[in-house]
């Protein structure tokens, strides 16, 4: 087994790293990138704690080797923000107590993003169903769709809720 | 969780996936999602010696609707299939199905029908970590000769839990295998060897190319029981399958019904269906008889595996068959 280097497309910039066949994305991200926004929990698809984009869908980055994402173009949860500016998406978690210990949340923000992206107006059904693959041990569920359905449309949401301006 | 060590392989072309496939043959896996097999390698159950990715083989990925049948590229991902238009208009059953596999983060891109049908049957002695198996003997399945799921088995009880296998076997679907030089079509209620340790009747040099399923103006419809809605396995599903007669449109000419997560294979149980040939679409008596039929028959193959009690998954084979039964013939009537 050799190191092999390839080129990942990572947020909009190209990084060459070498990698060994047997590295995952995952791995690659936060072992060798210094991304360690997406996290590992169960390592094997059943959390969601690692959901990056690839061509614009979430998929596992524990469950994608490094090898298979060459080509890709690949968006991180580092790539949500612009500079220091957050995306509406994340000041909407901030806002509205979606984050709790913050281990689910980029693997909940990058697949909330996704969906805002393909159904810019989901029901709450819509938001629970992306999120079905998502697991958050603090169970903030509630709290998490609330910021979902306010970030996707900020005037119909829920009407006690009244985020800082 | 770190994987084995691996070459891997990239294939340019079908052509080329063949040509390594005929020359590593057992050494090697397909490489398709990934979302079964990589998890298989990092509980150390699995340990090729090097992986063939199927990544450049777009030709594997397709959704054609023919005359008489639709044909779905064994490459394509499940996503896909949900959005596709043709199988949620005729073959209700295998939408349904894909749309319950896993989560949504695993059927975009990454997981394809190809290995919903080939995943490897499950059990929840073997299905751990290293560590967990190192702590007791080997069971079948592992290389030993105990089975922990049934006293004194003298061989592996795995179970099918695959979502697509159920759904497809209702369809009556085939499976078009590929091998250097050679090509050959199976019934996919034919392609199960009732060994657990080697499901199905796949060559190691074989590809799996195609799933052809077969139209012929009936409906179908999917049902699971899970403990979770998304990401979990099935402890119970049915597929069936309902075509009216061409004379009389309320009269059912031909009936399939598929129970899955029960056994090594899905459960095709003719007997259990063929008491509801002539019978009225909207005969609940009749879809009742028919559920509990096959619960009779598919429970005698069950085993304490997969999660739940042996005694509720049984009970809920007869509720999962007839709701699908129901789903069915209304979509019939419509």
């Amino acid at each position: 087994m050799e190191k092999i280097e390839i080129t990942l497309n990572i947020n909009g910039k190209p990084h060459e790293v070498m990698i060994y066949p047997n590295e995952t994305l995952l791995d690659v991200l936060r072992d060798q990138l210094d991304m360690t926004g997406s996290k590992e929990s169960c390592g094997e698809g059943v959390c969601g704690s690692c959901t990056i984009h690839m061509d614009g869908k979430p998929v596992r980055s524990c469950l994608t080797l490094a090898l298979e994402a060459r080509g890709a173009e690949i968006k991180t949860v580092e790539g949500l923000a612009d500079g220091d500016e957050l995306s509406n998406l994340q000041q909407s978690f901030i806002d509205h107590g979606a984050v709790q210990c913050g281990f689910c949340t980029p693997g909940m923000l990058m697949t909330a993003d996704a969906l805002l992206k393909e159904n810019p107006k989901p029901d709450e059904k819509a938001i629970r169903k992306a999120i079905a693959g998502n697991i958050c041990r603090c169970t903030g569920y509630a709290k998490i769709v609330e910021a979902v359905a306010h970030a996707a449309q900020p005037q119909d949401h829920c009407c006690d809720c009244n985020p800082k301006e | 969780m770190l994987l084995p060590r691996f070459d891997y392989l990239e294939p340019k072309n079908l052509e080329g996936a063949l040509d390594l496939l005929a020359i590593h043959r057992e050494n090697a896996k397909l490489l398709a999602g990934g979302t079964d097999l990589l998890v298989r390698m990092k509980k150390g159950l699995l340990k090729p010696k090097s992986l063939i990715s199927l990544k450049s083989l777009n030709e594997l990925s397709y959704i054609k609707k023919e005359a008489d049948s639709i044909k779905i590229g064994a490459g394509t991902p499940l996503a896909d299939i949900i959005a596709s238009g043709p199988v949620q208009d005729d073959a209700r059953a295998l939408s349904q199905a894909c749309e319950k596999v896993g989560a949504v983060t695993i059927q975009h891109y990454r997981g394809t029908i190809g290995g919903n049908i080939l995943q490897d049957n499950r059990c929840h002695h073997y299905n751990q970590s290293d560590f967990y198996r190192s702590g007791r003997q080997a069971c079948h399945k592992d290389g030993g000769k105990i089975c922990y799921a049934r006293e004194n088995a003298d061989r592996c009880n795995s179970t099918c839990q695959s979502d697509g296998a159920t759904a497809l076997m209702a369809l009556g679907a085939k499976l078009v295998l590929l091998s250097k030089g050679n090509e050959r079509t199976v019934d996919l209620d034919q392609f199960y060897t009732a060994d657990g340790i080697v499901p199905h009747s796949i060559e190691p040099h074989e590809l799996l190319k195609e799933v052809i399923i077969p139209l012929n103006n009936a409906q179908s419809a999917y049902r699971r029981l899970a403990y979770r809605s998304a990401i979990d396995y099935p402890i119970v599903c049915a597929g069936v399958l309902l075509r009216p007669s061409e004379t009389k449109k309320d009269q059912i000419h031909e009936a399939r019904i598929v129970v899955g997560a029960i056994s090594r294979a899905p459960l095709f149980l003719p007997q259990a269906a063929s008491s509801l040939i002539g019978k009225k679409l909207d005969d609940t008596d009749a879809f009742k008889k028919a559920a509990d039929a096959s619960m009779d028959s598919a429970a005698t193959f069950a085993v304490h595996n997969v999660g739940s009690t042996l005694e509720y998954r049984c009970e809920m084979i007869s509720l999962m068959v007839f709701q699908a039964l129901t789903e069915a013939a209304q979509a019939s009537k419509i």
